[in-house]
């Protein structure tokens, strides 16, 4: 296929490196390098998307307000962008950074010049998903400065492929694994980084659930967090991030007590090739945990 | 999947459609998907020609990146706040049913659940004068209930009657009806059915459709489910219609409750209130008590006129993930 001048100059030219998006998140000194993908995984309530604001706050927002200025692309599979929250969250940092210094520019105006830097696509089927990541060559090439395509979520479509599928395992993963191997071209001809939800699709029976009143022994994490989604994008998986809730006792809560904090854990699994032996993965855990406020995700 | 049919796009006639197909090009996807450069000699085509084909199908089936800004200047002057007519329960909600989202109330049986929904059709087609679609699975609604609570609210049978009027139901007892349904509305009848404009879609209950069809090893079920959710979620965000769906509780393991319909569906609603009955009170009154995630806890008295009216409010924890909404102007 021919290519102009213009898409080879877009894809030479380097994206915004993400290694230092959030330090408390991942091992040692490594965050996503250009062309890695992020798994944000975890069951409903977890702080997956709240997590994913964070990340998607930091990279929207200004350098003056210790952003890092990028544009992202947000591809919105579970029609479940809360562009409200995201403001709230925009918002907050951005009286933060004001506070502590003066910066120029009047609230509104920073304000729209970080939501303009962020692509918002729907997509309705996994078949859409892999038209518009076609499609988003072109903006890719067309717009040097993103550095991030947000996949909220990635196995939104599980259960209508499986069922398109039929029997045939391999039927029932070609749309996704289609997807994946496409991500990993454009992952590879621009250097993005990607950073995708996946949504827990069985109950862990042994653990305490999300509305349980007492809970008691802390789970052994194997069966629920097992990755199901086909082994094409396993492979692109760099850093899986497993989000849980922490455990509170809710018979406690009833007699008024004073309000405390919810707090939740991030588990991050980051498998890096080394580049002496690239057959060889090591593996490096990290374990952080936030509680979540009006102003979004606060590490502790 | 798009099949690949003549005059789809320009330059996309027949004889190119069955060379396509003997090349194993059945689709879309596929035409997006190959080599141009190879599928052009297969095919016999110039190169040129088959390019502009795939970029015209692909302008044409994938979706459009719409810029942030523009996203939320839009959601601005559309998004709604729909009160449930209920003080302590938009408390509850952080002041109401919001327009585009999907609002889920779980509860064992008796909980109150079905009452809540006709709160909520009354308080929008009485009060808010807009008009409301129900759509009923369970055979629970009847006329002469939601008269006996419009009228605790006005004495003007005029009033009641054109209130009546607004709210639109649909009795549909299997999936494949209410799939249909939601499908006509969105395409447009939804505006059409109702003279004024919709603001709320209630499903009481969508639990009651889906879970017959869960379990064991077929898929199918989890398929629809996740259709339905689809298509509530689209209705409610291009529409502008707040959804409130209703959903039942199971028991875990260790003797909790938790919403039914299994870990999918529970990150479909954006906003789970949980409604539980507490005990029994005399004289036709009854406590209960709804938690919003487990964190806060509502306590409804059902009066014997019938209307559910949440009495206390006590939000032990702020915070909630992903459900909390701030920052509104």
């Amino acid at each position: 296929m021919t290519e102009s001048g213009a898409q080879l100059f877009a894809r030479l030219e380097a994206r915004r490196c993400l290694k230092d998006i959030e330090k408390k998140l991942f091992p040692g000194d490594g965050g996503p390098e250009n062309g890695e993908v992020v798994e944000l995984y975890g069951s409903e309530g977890t702080g997956k998307t709240e997590l994913l604001y964070h990340l998607l706050s930091r990279c929207l927002l200004p350098l003056s307000a210790g952003g890092l200025e990028v544009d992202v692309v947000f591809m919105d599979t579970d029609y479940s962008l809360d562009m409200l929250r995201l403001v709230s969250i925009l918002d907050s940092r951005l009286n933060a950074a004001r506070s502590s210094s003066s910066s120029s520019g009047s609230d509104e105006e920073v304000l729209g010049s970080c939501l303009s830097r962020l692509l918002v696509v729907h997509c309705s089927s996994s078949s859409q998903l892999l038209l518009t990541l076609h499609f988003l060559e072109t903006t890719l090439t067309s717009r040097p400065r993103v550095a991030l395509l947000l996949i909220d979520s990635i196995s939104a479509f599980y259960w209508p492929d499986r069922c398109e599928g039929g029997t045939s395992v391999t039927k029932q993963e070609e749309k996704l694994s289609k997807c994946a191997e496409l991500l990993g071209r454009l992952l590879r001809d621009f250097r993005i980084t990607v950073f995708a939800t996946c949504h827990a699709i069985r109950r862990n029976y042994s653990g305490p659930s999300s509305f349980s009143s007492s809970s008691s022994s802390s789970s052994s994490s194997s069966d629920i967090d097992r990755p199901f989604l086909c082994r094409p994008w396993q492979r692109l998986v760099a850093h899986r991030l497993l989000c849980s809730k922490e455990t509170t006792n809710m018979a406690a809560n009833n007699n008024r007590e004073p309000k405390r904090r919810q707090m939740f854990t991030v588990h991050c699994t980051s498998s890096s090739s080394s580049s002496s032996s690239s057959s060889s993965k090591t593996k490096s855990y990290r374990s952080s945990s936030f509680c979540i406020t009006d102003a979004g995700v606060e590490f502790i | 999947m798009v099949v690949l049919r003549e005059g789809m796009c320009p330059g996309l006639d027949a004889d190119l459609v069955r060379d396509l197909r003997a090349a194993g090009i059945k689709t879309v996807e596929d035409v997006v998907s190959s080599d141009i450069e190879d599928l052009a000699q297969r095919c016999s085509v110039s190169y040129k020609a088959l390019f502009a084909i795939r970029r015209v199908l692909l302008a044409q089936h994938a979706a459009f990146p719409v810029s942030g800004a523009d996203l939320y200047e839009e959601l601005l002057s559309s998004t709604a706040i729909i009160s449930t007519g209920n003080p302590s329960l938009d408390k509850l909600l952080d002041s109401g049913l919001f327009t585009g989202e999907i609002t889920e109330l779980s509860g064992g049986p008796g909980s109150g659940k079905s009452q809540v929904c006709f709160g909520v059709a009354v308080h929008v087609s009485l009060h808010l004068k807009q008009s409301v679609i129900f759509i009923d699975t369970t055979g629970g609604l009847t006329a002469s209930r939601l008269l006996q609570m419009m009228q605790t609210e006005s004495s003007n049978p005029e009033e009641q009657t054109e209130a009546l009027q607004r709210i639109h139901v649909f009795r549909l007892f299997n999936i494949f009806s209410l799939l249909d349904c939601l499908f006509a509305l969105r395409s447009g009848r939804l505006q059409q059915a109702c003279a004024g404009s919709v603001k709320a879609v209630i499903v009481d209950s969508v639990s009651a459709v889906i879970s017959p069809l869960l379990g064991g090893k077929q898929n199918e079920g989890m398929s629809l489910m996740i259709q339905v959710a689809g298509a509530l979620k689209t209705m409610a965000k291009d529409f502008n219609v707040a959804a409130l769906v209703t959903n039942h509780v199971t028991r875990s393991d260790s003797g909790g409750v938790q919403p039914g319909l299994g870990v999918s569906w529970s990150h479909i609603p954006r906003t789970r209130v949980l409604l539980e009955r507490r005990g029994e009170g005399g004289g036709g009154r009854a406590l209960q008590s709804a938690l919003c995630d487990p964190d806060q806890v509502l306590q409804t008295a059902l009066s014997h006129q019938g209307r559910v009216r949440p009495a206390v409010v006590e939000p032990l924890e702020r915070g909630v993930v992903g459900k909390e909404k701030t920052g509104r102007d």
